[in-house]
């Protein structure tokens, strides 16, 4: 058990190390600089002003000193300096996390409990109708690209209530912030709903064939007692897993729908320093995605060895 | 003369500004939503409007822009932080009067000191640096700023020249106070002006609050103004449809949302005008075959300017050379000078056989095109009237293919020449010769793209400039402006007009005709609620 | 350990299966009919798959207009006789655009998807045949790859790139690659200990021969399975990264690209500019994921309900 964590622990490390890498030398290859975005209103680009600012910024020094700098200071838990907004990256990223953070928490809320008791009615009325429709309904949510439907939701709210869920100014109650978010959580929601509710009934069905399951219903256990209490408690293994790896996943979906609910978080921020070229703003965020995915992937893990007593963890 | 003038202006003043007679009401917080999010605070440093939208109410400048008159002139010129000014006998002394009494927001008094610190600063020649200075060749003929105790200042210049005034009377020409860094005016501007800057975060949002101790008693009216960036403008005019603003960001809104602002909020109060703002080509005249002066000038006769101003404004924008036309500019050339330009005239199809003949004449034919690259940033401005260019040079045996460059890359390679054509926005702070002429086709300027050199015209640029009677010098501003569209130095396709739209509680707003730099004061809007 | 199931899937027969679900194969449209029965949703899928294609193909016959033609008079026409689908800002015909769009979402499909898996596959391939060092240095770029979300990476790789559809289709090719690269590398190493593999070892073939001969064959199926999937997630990622200006550049009618353009001025003013591309994106995408469930019905027994 230990060696295994520690074996974990490390390749995490390592892997975090190799994402690093490309992130940073991905960027130095994008063409063009942020004093080039800087001067971009300007008209023009004064090669002496621009020296100066690469100067300042620590831009001249050659990629592995850069890099070197950055992972020195990552490693002192410094994260250095946006570029535009000459403040601690640090500053800048944190406060916009809560706002992303919440807005996943409230999409997988939904996605969970609309895509659990779906794929669970899917399961038992396996081949009706109604299961039929269901999965028609979940491959469609999986279609809809999430800022279209975002588009579509915002079309809507224009036409029937002449009102726009979208943020314009910082709420001030729990239930603004409520309100300001659940239409966004469920445009990112929705795909996820679909994703979980097709791997419920996929393994709720595998648990209902299964031999406990049949001895269950021979001793006259109702179908209720069945479905819900032995069969979904079963099948609950694969939607953890789903589930957590999914959280980590919606970034894509939350990076399209903040940009058209105008929500100030760190998905859609991620994009603007990406086009600014705030390379500190950037690596740190991108780093910071890559240790939430890897930190849940090894928490699903974990968790499954915790769930099903038969698997240990030992490689 | 000019004694005169400033007593009148300085009367003009007196009687509108300092003493509010009428009903105005004080309080409120107006809510504007701001359509990117500026590069940093300090508006010496950048050189976009959406800085002065969101930053200039915080400062002051020597002299301004009558803020409740929609059109820049020499005419409309008040005081603000100089309480008069008057130039020497030779014109080449331009002194101010500075105002007593007048303190920063962070209660440190205003003096001439302060005045010489940002001028030194905008020259270069100050210890405090900005990081980026794009209007320094604004200060080319200034030789230096001299004070005369803390009550007086002095620009010196090399030659007399008149426009100096209009440059300081821009929202881009704020006093910075000596005390403040150039890094702290990028991140937490101090001013005197009539709000002070609360904060600003990137992609989200700006707040100002009202100065109570503004030196103008009484101003502002509002108790502050913030600003909601939202990037997507259907999204922020849906917003501000569903009054959740106060106000649209000015001069942002197309004909089309402008339309459905009208229908869908009728209360609404909207003007549609030029911002001075012009589109124009920009073709790579040291490249073959671009080198050969009939290829360029058949695409400029090529051009329909008529279909552009149709499809991206429903015909609402103007045709022009390098100077806005009247009415809305002063100093462009009037219609019917324009029409006898090769390429303005109405009749477009005679200026296309015309092309085709100059086309024909070096090889080209419907057999023989010419395969062109036509450059463009990657924003719907400059990218759409690219693919109307495109459209249209097809008619002159030219197939162009559209190269859409991201912002961060467009004008190193503009400065590299690595281009064929390409489509340029030129927006003028002021509208004036020599910011224009100077800028964009001065030899061996920075935002002479096209590396247009004309050494004859360029001393015609300095006679104009030092032309102190106003008709005279329009005449050869004029003159100049023929012989640029002529010599296809940058063809102007044209003006473009943009709305501001504000809800019908907002009193006091002036949307200004001959520029959008210079408006954005915000002292005396108040809010009728 | 890798507590998560990887995709094992055994090859089959797809004539016995046939035969073993009933069905009646005689004739010459027997099976084709008893597919679509069988597997009505598949089939469906399988039919918009086909149209889309069909319109990329024939794009310059049955398209009214040119895509790129500009026309002042028509500018922001609503669908009408002359523009099925409206026309945009430009006065560019919709339906045209839409029809010539399919091209470049078939474009970014099968690029992205065939680039992505012929890299999982080699990688896969290696990485499961050849094991040791050269497998542990492959699982740890796998491992790098799959810790950033999908848009997240080819957010990145697009601005490094920059725009155009040969980097757009690279951009989006690579984050596909782990999935595809770790489903084969576990059907190779179930693969290996196969008897019929031992037989052809002790045969004498060489082990490139064996692992592009045998073993590749064999993990087809789960190949498809994936391929289909990652099909529509390509399309899907590059009408994001097109709605966000990443993507593919104008003129070219990308449908993220009109999108992004329609979405920035006229959710109200022109709805049609943004309902019509959109239902193009998801159509396709539906279309992809109804034939990837059949095809996984049909490839995969254990899922098969």
């Amino acid at each position: 058990m230990l060696s295994y964590l520690i074996r974990r622990l490390g390749l995490m490390v390592l892997t975090l190390f190799g994402i690093s890498i490309i992130i940073f030398t991905l960027l130095r290859v994008v063409p063009g600089n942020i004093v080039d975005v800087l001067f971009d209103a300007a008209g023009f680009v004064d090669p002496a002003d621009k020296l100066k600012i690469e100067q300042d910024l620590g831009l001249d020094k050659s990629i592995p000193v850069q890099y070197a700098t950055w992972i020195g200071g990552l490693l002192r838990g410094d994260l250095g300096y946006s570029y535009v907004s000459e403040k601690p990256a640090l500053a800048e990223i944190l406060p916009r996390i809560p706002i992303t953070a919440r807005l996943a928490a409230l999409a997988l809320l939904f996605a969970v409990s609309l895509g659990v008791p779906l794929g669970v009615i899917s399961a038992v009325r396996q081949d009706t109708k109604l299961d039929y429709t269901l999965r028609v309904f979940s491959l469609a949510g999986l279609s809809l690209p999430a800022f279209w439907l975002g588009l579509l939701i915002l079309m809507a709210a224009v036409a029937l209530f002449g009102s726009i869920p979208i943020y314009s100014a910082a709420p001030k109650t729990w239930f603004d912030s409520l309100v300001m978010y659940a239409v966004p959580a469920a445009a990112v929601g929705l795909r996820s709903s679909a994703l979980i509710m097709r791997l419920t009934r996929s393994s709720m069905l595998e648990v209902l064939r299964q031999d406990y399951i049949r001895t269950a219903r021979s001793k006259g256990a109702s179908d209720r007692t069945v479905n819900y209490g032995h069969a979904l408690q079963n099948a609950m293994l694969p939607i953890v897993t789903v589930i957590g790896v999914e959280a980590a996943f919606l970034i894509g979906g939350l990076i399209v729908t903040e940009t058209v609910f105008n929500i100030p978080g760190v998905a859609r921020f991620l994009v603007e320093a990406i086009r600014w070229r705030d390379y500190p703003i950037v690596q740190n965020l991108v780093m910071f995605i890559a240790v939430i995915v890897v930190l849940s992937n090894f928490i699903v893990d974990l968790l499954y060895a915790v769930l099903d007593p038969r698997i240990k963890l030992a490689d | 003369m000019t004694g005169k003038r400033i007593a009148l202006v300085a009367g003009l003043w007196l009687a509108s500004g300092v003493l509010p007679a009428f009903a105005q009401k004080q309080g409120g917080v107006l809510t504007m939503y701001h359509r990117d999010s500026p590069a940093s605070a300090s508006i010496h440093e950048e050189a976009t409007y959406s800085n002065n939208v969101a930053f200039m109410a915080i400062f002051n400048n020597l002299v301004m822009f009558k803020q409740d008159v929609p059109q820049n002139s020499v005419d409309s010129i008040v005081p603000d932080l100089a309480t008069s000014w008057a130039w020497s006998a030779d014109n080449t002394k331009l002194t101010f009067k500075l105002r007593d009494g007048v303190t920063w927001h962070d209660g440190k008094p205003f003096t001439s000191a302060d005045v010489k610190c940002t001028f030194d600063m905008l020259m270069g020649k100050s210890t405090n640096k900005f990081r980026k200075n794009p209007r320094k060749s604004w200060y080319d003929n200034v030789v230096d700023v001299t004070t005369n105790g803390d009550g007086e200042a002095t620009f010196n210049l090399k030659r007399p020249q008149p426009a100096l005034i209009s440059l300081l009377a821009s929202g881009y020409t704020p006093i910075y106070p000596c005390h403040a860094s150039a890094a702290d005016m990028r991140t937490k501007p101090i001013g005197t002006g009539p709000f002070k800057f609360v904060e600003f975060k990137i992609n989200e949002s700006i707040k100002l609050v009202r100065n109570p101790t503004y030196w103008k008693k009484g101003l502002p009216y509002l108790d502050g103004i913030d600003f909601t960036i939202i990037p997507n403008r259907s999204t922020a005019i849906l917003a501000f449809i569903a009054g959740k603003f106060d106000m649209t960001f000015p001069t942002e809104v197309t004909v089309q949302l402008m339309k459905d602002i009208k229908g869908q909020a009728p209360q609404a109060v909207c003007k549609f005008e030029s911002s001075n703002v012009n589109t124009n080509l920009i073709v790579n005249r040291d490249a073959p075959p671009f080198d050969n002066l009939s290829i360029r000038r058949a695409m400029a006769m090529a051009i329909d300017r008529k279909s552009f101003i149709s499809i991206l404004f429903e015909g609402q924008a103007d045709e022009g050379g390098a100077l806005l036309p009247p009415p809305a500019g002063i100093w462009g050339l009037p219609q019917e000078q324009l029409q006898t330009i090769p390429g303005y005239g109405p009749d477009v199809k005679k200026n296309r056989d015309e092309a085709r003949k100059l086309m024909e004449a070096v090889g080209y034919s419907a057999d023989k095109r010419l395969k062109v690259k036509v450059s463009a940033r990657n924003i719907p401005v400059y990218r759409d009237p690219a693919v109307i260019l495109i459209d249209q040079l097809k008619e002159i045996y030219i197939d162009g293919e559209l190269d859409v460059v991201e912002t961060a890359n467009w004008f190193s390679k503009v400065a590299r020449k690595d281009y064929m054509i390409g489509l340029n926005l030129t927006g003028n702070a002021v509208d004036d010769p020599d910011q224009a002429f100077y800028e964009n086709f001065a030899c061996g300027s920075e935002r002479n793209y096209t590396n247009y050199c004309n050494k004859d015209l360029e001393k015609d640029f300095d006679v104009q400039s030092q032309e102190t009677d106003l008709a005279k010098r329009r005449a050869l501003a004029w003159a100049i402006d023929k012989k640029l569209q002529e010599d296809v130095a940058r063809p102007v396709i044209f003006y473009s007009r943009y709305g501001s739209c504000w809800q019908s509680h907002v009193k006091g707003v002036t949307v200004m005709v001959n520029s959008s730099y210079n408006g954005y004061r915000y002292e005396d809007v108040w809010l009728d609620k | 350990m890798k507590p998560r199931p990887e995709i094992i899937l055994p090859s089959i027969d797809i004539e016995a299966e046939l035969a073993k679900a009933g069905a009646n194969t005689q004739g010459r449209w027997g099976e084709l009919r008893f597919f679509a029965r069988r597997y009505l949703l598949g089939t469906i899928g399988l039919v918009i798959m086909i149209v889309f294609v069909l319109a990329a193909l024939l794009a310059p016959w049955i398209a009214t207009f040119d895509p790129l033609a500009v026309n002042a008079r028509h500018a922001l026409a609503p669908p009408n006789a002359i523009h099925w689908l409206g026309a945009d800002s430009f006065g560019r015909d919709v339906y045209s655009r839409i029809i010539y769009g399919a091209r470049i979402s078939l474009a970014v499909g099968i690029g992205s998807t065939l680039l992505g898996g012929t890299l999982g596959v080699a990688i896969g391939l290696t990485s499961g045949y050849l094991a040791g060092w050269v497998d542990l240095l492959f699982q740890r770029l796998i491992d790098i790859l799959q810790a950033l979300p999908l848009l997240v990476l080819a957010l990145v790789m697009a601005a490094a790139l920059g725009p155009s559809l040969q980097n757009t289709i690279f951009a989006i090719a690579i984050p596909l690659v782990p999935t595809v690269a770790r489903v084969i590398r576990a059907n190779t190493l179930a693969l290996r200990e196969l008897p019929f593999i031992e037989a052809a070892k002790a045969a004498g073939m060489s082990e490139m021969r064996i692992a592009l001969r045998h073993v590749l064959p064999n993990t087809l199926a789960p190949l498809i399975v994936l391929a289909t999937a990652q099909f529509g997630s390509a399309i899907l990622t590059e009408a994001s990264l097109s709605f966000l200006g990443l993507g593919i550049p104008e003129p070219h009618p990308s449908w993220g690209r009109m999108l992004s353009e329609s979405a920035a001025e006229y959710v109200r003013t022109a709805p049609w500019l943004v309902i019509f591309p959109g239902l193009a994106i998801s159509l396709i995408v539906f279309g992809t994921n109804l034939l990837g469930d059949a095809l996984r019905d049909i490839l995969d027994p254990r899922q098969r309900a």
